[in-house]
């Protein structure tokens, strides 16, 4: 919350925030998947009632789906949810979004980067949210508890293409929740690597 | 000193038991962000405690004293 509300007040372009628990898995009346309580809709929540900050775009590219998030934010127009897991959705009014991406195949990183700007970038684009949202979850690197046979590649990618997509559609402000992984020499590896691109572009 | 164009919100306490499912994911930070905060570009903040009340706006009054008594 104090990351977004740093954005919101122009103290910083972009925000990196870690945690001490997983945010996604816990909905409104639920919690699991080591998650207690959901980081980013207390966060949404606080920054509409008292900065006036109304809409905003998260993309979830955890292993695993954001269902806590999802329950949350279900039936809001002014939140648009997509989340690369291993579901296949679009609500009706195209704001919640679930994308599979197979596991493996030649080239795992670009393939999961092309899905993600594939689904997120026209919609975000659209949306036009006052702030953007990236759930970033390393749980997907090859080796860790989501594997799917990703690099520090694909993470990096997925940074550059967040901070590009921040900038075209809300004004450059971006906020990045650390999620799910678990092995601390990829923790060491690519968070930082992560938050140096952050400060590109 | 320049405005940073990137904020880290931490907490030690993060390094110390993080994301229960290894516990200690994150045992090399902050050391970790040395180089990274040696540019003006980066700045680190300690994550401050959010309120019960912040959480309750979101989450039902049940699920405070139900994640209390998690064993994890």
């Amino acid at each position: 919350m104090e990351a977004a509300q740093k954005i919101c007040l122009g103290e910083v372009d972009r925000a990196f925030a870690f945690i001490g628990a997983g945010g996604h898995h816990a909905g409104r009346n639920f919690f699991g998947g080591y998650c207690c309580f959901n980081d980013v809709a207390i966060a949404v929540d606080h920054l509409r009632k008292s900065y006036g900050t109304h809409r905003f775009a998260i993309l979830d590219t955890d292993a695993h789906h954001g269902d806590g998030t999802r329950d949350i934010f279900q039936g809001d127009p002014d939140v648009l949810h997509v989340c690369i897991c291993g579901m296949n959705y679009v609500s009706p009014d195209g704001t919640k979004v679930d994308v599979p991406v197979p596991w493996g195949g030649r080239d795992p990183d670009e393939s999961y980067l092309k899905i993600a700007e594939a689904a997120f970038a026209s919609r975000v684009r659209a949306f036009r949210p006052d702030l953007t949202i990236w759930y970033f979850g390393f749980d997907g690197h090859q080796g860790d508890y989501g594997d799917m046979g990703l690099s520090l590649r694909a993470f990096v990618g997925l940074a550059d293409f967040m901070v590009a997509a921040a900038r075209e559609a809300s004004g450059g402000r971006l906020l990045t929740v650390l999620g799910g992984g678990s092995r601390t020499d990829l923790a060491t590896l690519i968070i930082p690597q992560v938050i140096h691109r952050l400060a590109n572009g | 000193m320049n405005r940073p164009r990137v904020g880290i919100l931490y907490h030690e306490s993060f390094s110390r038991r993080s994301y229960l499912t290894v516990g200690r994911r994150l045992a090399d930070f902050p050391a970790a962000l040395d180089d990274l905060l040696r540019d003006d570009r980066f700045r680190l903040y300690r994550c401050p405690e959010v309120s019960d009340s912040l959480i309750l706006q979101v989450h039902t009054p049940d699920l405070i004293p139900e994640v209390e008594a998690d064993p994890l």
